[in-house]
C-alpha cells in the first residue's frame, strides 16, 4: 500500500516530464528518447532510484558534453564531417551554422532542463531520504514491535504450555478421580449388593423370626388360655376349698366348743372324782367320827377349839383384806405423788430460768428507759407506726409523682393543641388578607370604572353644550333635542348603573369584609403578641440554659463537715438504732411471744396457774382420798363395792362374792335404777323373782344376796 | 478632695467582706425563714437598717465562719463564681431548694484604681447597704410563695469555684445539684462596684 502510494507520488512527479517530452519537437524525439528515457518509466522504486543514478551519470556525461560532444554528436558531427570532407558550400556552411545555432540553443535548453531535472532530482532525493528515514524508523518500530510481539508470543506460548500442562494434569487428575470414583462406585455397588443380600437375608430371617414369634405367640395364647382355664379351675378349687375351709372353721369352732365342753366335763369328772375321793374320805372320816363319837366330849371340846380358831382365822383374813386394801390405796397414792414431785422439780428449774429471763428483760427495758412492760409495748407500737407512716408517705410521694407526670403530659398535649390552633388562625388570617387585598383591588377597579363613566358623561355634556351653542337650524335643533334626550337616557342608565355598582350592598359586603379583616388583624396581632411572649420565654430559658452550661467547667466545693452531712449522719444513726431496736424487739417477740412477752403479768398468771394447779391437785387428792374412804366405808358397811363403769352404769360386786366375775350391773335412768341382765344375775333367778319382781326393792335384793353369799361362804368355811 | 476619696474608697478585700457579710446574713435569714432550725435558736440583730436574725447554734456559727473566711479569700482571688445554699430533705437527700448567690467581678473605679495602684471601687457604702437591705427584704418576702418544707431538712453551702482552685483541708468536691421541675425566682442584685451579687432562689415547683 505504502509502496503503491509512493508509486503514485512518483508518477505524479514524473508526469510533467512526460508532458515536456511529448511537447518536444519531433526532430529531437529520437535523441531525447534515447537520452532521457522517462517515458520508459520503470515502476519499481529501485529502478527509479537507479534511473536517477543513471541520470546523475548522464549529467556528468552532460557536463562532459559541454567540453566535448557526445558520442552521438560526435557521431553526428562525424556524419556531418563526412560530407564536410567535401568542400563546404556556403549554403552548407550557412545551414551548418544555422544547425549549430539551433543545436546550441537546443543544448542550452537541454542544459536548463537538465538543471531543472537536477533540482527535481535533489528534491526527490531529499524526499526519498526523508521517506527512507521514515520507513527505516517504521521498520525499526516494526522490528521492535515484532520483537515485543515475539516476546509476548513466547510468553503466551509459555503460558499456553503451562496451561496445557495444567490441563494435562487436570485431565490426569480427572482420570485418576474417575478411576478412583469408578472403583468406589464399584465398591459401593458391591456394598449395595451385599446390603441387598443382607436385607434379603434379614427379610428371610425376620420372616422366620416372625413366623417363629407367631408360633410362640400362638403357643403363648394357648398357654394363656390353658392358664386361664386352669385359673378358673383353680378359682373353683379355691371356692371349694374356701367353702371347705369355712366348714373346717365351723367344725373347728364346734370342735373347740366340744373340746371346751369336754374339758368342762373332764373338770366335772375330776370334781366328781375328787368328790368321790372326798366321799371316800368322808366315809373314812365318818368311820373315824363314829369311832370318835364314842369320845364325843373330846370332840366337842375340839370343835369349840376349832371354832375359836376359825373365828380368829376369819378375823385375820378380814384384817388381811383390809390391809391389802390399804396397801393398794397407799400404792396408788405413791404413784399419784411421784409425777407431782417430778413436776415440782421441773417447775423449780423453770422458775429459776424464768426469773433470770425476767431480770434480763427488766435490765434491757431499763437500758431503754422503759420500766414497765406496757411502756415497752408502746415503744414497739410507736416504732411500728412510724414505719407504717413512712411507707404511707413514700406511697403518697410516688402517687404524686405519677400525678405530676400525667399533668405534664396533659399540659404538653394542650400546648400542642394551642400551637395547632395558632397555626390554623394564621392560615385563616392569611386567606382573609388575600380576600381583603382582592376586594380592595376590585374596589379600585370599580371606582376607576365609575370615574371613567363620569368622564365620559362630562365629555358628552360638553359636546352637547358645544353642539347646542354651535348649531342654529330648526331641524338640527330637533335632532339635537332627540339626541339630548337619548343622551340623558343614557346618562340616567349610567347613573343607575353607577348607583347599582357603588352602593349599599357592596358597601355592606366590603364593610363586612373589612370588619372581618380587622378582626383577623387583631387576632393576628394577639397571636403575634403571644408568639413574642413565647419567644421571650424561650430566650430567657435559653439564657438560663446557657448560664447552667456556663457553670459546667466550675468545680463545686463544700465543707466536709456541713450541717447536711451531719444531719444525714444523725438520721442514719437514728435509723440504724431504730432498725436495731426493731430487730431486737422482733427477735424478742419471736423468742418469747408466747411466754415472755409481758414478764410481770405472765409471771403473775403463771403463779396463779401454779397455785390453782396445786390447789386442784390437792383437791383431787382430797377428793380421791375421801372418795376412796367413802367407798371403803360403803364397802365395809354395806358389803358392796360400787364401780362406775360408764355413763349411768354401775357395777357392784359383793364382799362375799366367790370370784370377781360375780358382779351385778345397774343402769340409772329417769324412772329410777334398773338391774341389767348379766351372767351372774342369771344364776340368781330366785332372789330376783322374790325381791325384785315381788317386793320391788333393790336394797332388799342386795341384802338378801349378801346374806346368802355370807351364809354360803361361812358354810364353806364351816365345812 | 482627699477626704472624699478615703470615704468612698472600697478595696477588694473590703468588697469581699461586704459580700461575705451579706452572705452570712442572707444564709441566716434563709435558715430562719425556711424554718430549718427552731426560731428560739435565733437572735435578732440590727444590720443594714433592719432587724435580721442570726443563729445562735454553735455548729452553724462555726460552719458559717469557716465557710465565709475561705470564701472571702477565694472572692479576693476571683476564684468563686457562685455560692449555692441548698436545702436538703435529710430522709432521701432530695434537694428541695437552692439559693444561688452569683458573684460577678467588676472593674470598679478604673481611674481611682490607677491612682491607688490597686483595684478599688468608689461606690458609696450607704448605697450598697441600701441595695443589700432591699435584697434582704426580698429574701424575707420569699416565704409567701416558697413551698412549705414539711420534712426534716438540713442545708449545705456549695462553692462553685474555678477549676484551678485548690481544695484546702476540710473541704471536698461535691456533686452538682439539680432540682427536678425547678422554678427560678431572681431577686434583686446589688453591686459594690467591684463585685456584683445576684441572688436567685430555685425551688421544686409543686402545683
Amino acid at each position: 500500500m505504502a509502496k503503491e502510494g509512493d508509486m503514485s507520488l512518483f508518477a505524479d512527479v514524473l508526469e510533467p516530464f512526460r508532458r515536456v517530452i511529448n511537447t518536444d519537437p519531433p526532430k529531437d524525439k529520437l535523441s531525447s528518447a534515447s537520452k532521457l528515457n522517462f517515458s520508459d518509466s520503470n515502476q519499481s522504486l529501485k529502478e527509479g532510484i537507479g534511473n536517477l543514478l543513471s541520470l546523475g551519470k548522464r549529467k556528468s556525461s552532460i557536463g562532459m558534453m559541454n567540453d566535448m560532444s557526445t558520442p552521438e554528436k560526435r557521431l553526428r558531427t562525424e556524419s556531418g564531417s563526412t560530407p564536410a570532407s567535401a568542400p563546404p558550400s556556403p549554403w552548407e556552411t550557412k545551414r551548418l551554422k544555422g544547425d549549430l545555432i539551433a543545436a546550441r540553443a537546443q543544448i542550452i535548453q537541454l542544459e536548463s532542463r537538465i538543471s531543472h531535472q537536477h533540482t527535481l532530482r535533489k528534491e526527490m532525493q531529499i524526499m526519498f531520504d526523508e521517506e527512507k528515514g521514515c520507513l527505516m524508523e517504521q521498520h525499526k518500530r516494526d522490528e521492535r514491535r515484532l520483537s515485543e510481539m515475539e516476546d509476548r508470543l513466547q510468553l503466551i506460548r509459555r503460558r499456553e504450555q503451562d496451561l496445557k500442562d495444567d490441563y494435562n494434569e487436570a485431565v490426569k487428575q480427572h482420570k485418576d478421580y474417575k478411576l478412583k470414583w469408578d472403583q468406589e462406585k464399584i465398591e459401593l455397588q458391591k456394598q449395595i449388593a451385599e446390603l441387598k443380600d443382607n436385607l434379603l437375608d434379614a427379610h428371610v430371617s425376620s420372616k422366620d423370626q416372625l413366623s417363629e414369634m407367631k408360633k410362640d405367640m400362638d403357643e403363648l395364647l394357648q398357654a394363656l388360655e390353658g392358664a386361664q382355664s386352669e385359673s378358673e379351675l383353680l378359682k373353683k378349687e379355691v371356692e371349694r376349698l374356701s367353702t371347705k375351709a369355712e366348714q373346717c372353721s365351723t367344725m373347728r369352732t364346734q370342735l373347740e366348743k366340744t373340746m371346751f365342753e369336754l374339758q368342762v366335763a373332764n373338770n366335772k369328772v375330776k370334781e366328781l372324782e375328787y368328790e368321790k375321793d372326798s366321799y371316800h374320805d368322808w366315809q373314812q372320816q365318818v368311820k373315824t367320827a363314829q369311832k370318835r363319837l364314842s369320845n364325843m366330849a373330846d370332840l366337842e371340846k375340839e370343835v369349840g377349839r376349832l371354832r375359836a380358831q376359825e373365828r380368829s382365822l376369819r378375823d385375820i383374813a378380814s384384817n388381811k383384806l383390809l390391809l391389802e386394801e390399804q396397801v393398794h390405796v397407799l400404792q396408788s397414792r405413791v404413784d399419784a405423788l411421784q409425777p407431782v414431785q417430778n413436776e415440782l422439780h421441773e417447775a423449780k428449774v423453770k422458775l429459776a430460768t424464768i426469773e433470770s429471763a425476767l431480770e434480763e428483760w427488766r435490765s434491757a427495758a431499763r437500758a431503754h428507759g422503759i420500766d414497765t412492760a406496757r411502756g415497752l409495748s408502746s415503744a414497739l407500737e410507736a416504732a411500728f407506726t412510724s414505719q407504717i407512716t413512712a411507707a404511707d408517705t413514700t406511697s403518697k410521694a410516688q402517687s404524686t409523682v405519677a400525678q405530676l407526670t400525667e399533668e405534664v403530659a396533659t399540659l404538653k398535649f394542650e400546648r400542642d393543641k394551642v400551637t395547632a390552633r395558632v397555626n390554623d388562625l394564621a392560615a385563616v388570617k392569611k386567606t382573609h388578607e388575600n380576600l381583603i387585598h382582592r376586594l380592595q383591588k376590585r374596589l379600585l377597579l370599580v371606582t376607576r370604572e365609575r370615574d371613567s363613566y363620569r368622564e365620559q358623561l362630562d365629555c358628552y355634556e360638553k359636546e352637547l353644550t358645544v353642539t347646542l351653542c354651535g348649531s342654529a337650524g330648526a331641524g338640527g335643533a330637533a335632532l339635537l333635542s332627540a339626541r339630548v334626550e337619548q343622551l340623558e337616557k343614557a346618562l340616567q342608565s349610567y347613573r343607575d348603573l353607577l348607583a347599582a355598582s357603588e352602593p349599599a350592598a357592596q358597601h355592606a359586603v366590603v364593610e363586612n369584609l373589612r370588619a372581618e379583616a380587622s378582626k383577623s388583624r387583631d387576632e393576628a396581632a394577639a397571636l403575634r403578641r403571644e408568639a413574642g411572649k413565647l419567644r421571650a420565654q424561650r430566650d430567657t430559658l435559653q439564657l438560663q440554659l446557657e448560664r447552667i452550661s456556663q457553670h459546667a467547667p466550675t468545680k463545686i466545693l463544700h465543707l466536709t463537715d456541713n450541717p447536711a452531712a451531719e444531719a444525714h449522719k444523725q438520721v442514719q444513726l437514728d435509723y440504724e438504732a431504730a432498725q436495731e431496736e426493731i430487730k431486737r424487739l422482733k427477735a424478742a417477740l419471736r423468742d418469747g411471744g408466747d411466754s415472755k412477752a409481758c414478764p410481770d403479768e405472765i409471771q403473775q398468771l403463771k403463779q396463779q396457774l401454779e397455785s390453782s394447779k396445786i390447789k386442784l391437785k390437792r383437791l383431787k387428792e382430797e377428793f380421791t382420798s375421801s372418795a376412796q374412804e367413802y367407798r371403803d366405808v360403803c364397802y365395809m358397811l354395806l358389803g358392796y363395792k360400787i364401780d362406775r363403769t360408764g355413763h349411768k352404769n354401775y357395777r357392784i360386786s359383793n364382799m362375799y362374792a366367790e370370784s370377781s366375775e360375780e358382779y351385778l350391773t345397774f343402769n340409772l335412768d329417769e324412772d329410777g335404777i334398773e338391774m341389767v341382765h348379766t351372767d351372774y344375775s342369771a344364776t340368781l333367778g330366785e332372789l330376783v323373782e322374790l325381791h325384785l319382781h315381788q317386793h320391788r326393792s333393790i336394797p332388799l335384793f342386795l341384802s338378801a344376796l349378801t346374806m346368802e353369799l355370807f351364809t354360803k361362804t361361812t358354810m364353806q368355811q364351816v365345812q | 478632695m482627699s477626704q472624699q476619696q478615703t470615704k468612698n474608697c472600697i478595696t477588694l478585700r473590703g468588697s469581699a467582706q461586704i459580700l461575705c457579710e451579706y452572705l452570712k446574713f442572707a444564709i441566716n435569714s434563709v435558715l430562719f425563714q425556711r424554718g430549718l432550725y427552731p426560731p428560739e435558736s435565733f437572735k435578732a440583730e440590727q444590720q443594714y437598717g433592719i432587724t435580721l436574725l442570726i443563729s445562735e447554734d454553735p455548729q452553724i456559727k462555726d460552719f458559717l465562719t469557716n465557710l465565709l473566711t475561705q470564701s472571702e479569700e477565694w472572692i479576693i482571688k476571683k476564684k468563686v463564681n457562685k455560692l449555692s445554699l441548698i436545702i436538703i430533705n435529710v430522709a432521701n437527700k432530695e434537694i428541695l431548694e437552692c439559693w444561688d448567690f452569683n458573684v460577678q467581678y467588676e472593674d470598679g473605679d478604673v481611674a481611682l484604681s490607677k491612682e491607688k495602684n490597686e483595684t478599688v471601687g468608689s461606690k458609696d457604702v450607704k448605697k450598697i447597704q441600701q441595695e443589700i437591705r432591699d435584697v434582704m427584704l426580698q429574701v424575707a418576702a420569699t416565704i409567701s410563695y416558697l413551698p412549705f418544707l414539711d420534712c426534716r431538712c438540713s442545708f449545705d453551702v456549695l462553692v462553685h469555684a474555678k477549676t484551678d482552685c485548690d481544695v484546702p483541708d476540710k473541704w471536698a468536691e461535691a456533686e452538682p445539684v439539680s432540682i427536678a421541675n425547678a422554678q427560678n425566682v431572681q431577686l434583686k442584685s446589688f453591686t459594690t462596684s467591684l463585685h456584683k451579687m445576684e441572688t436567685v432562689v430555685s425551688y421544686k415547683f409543686v402545683d
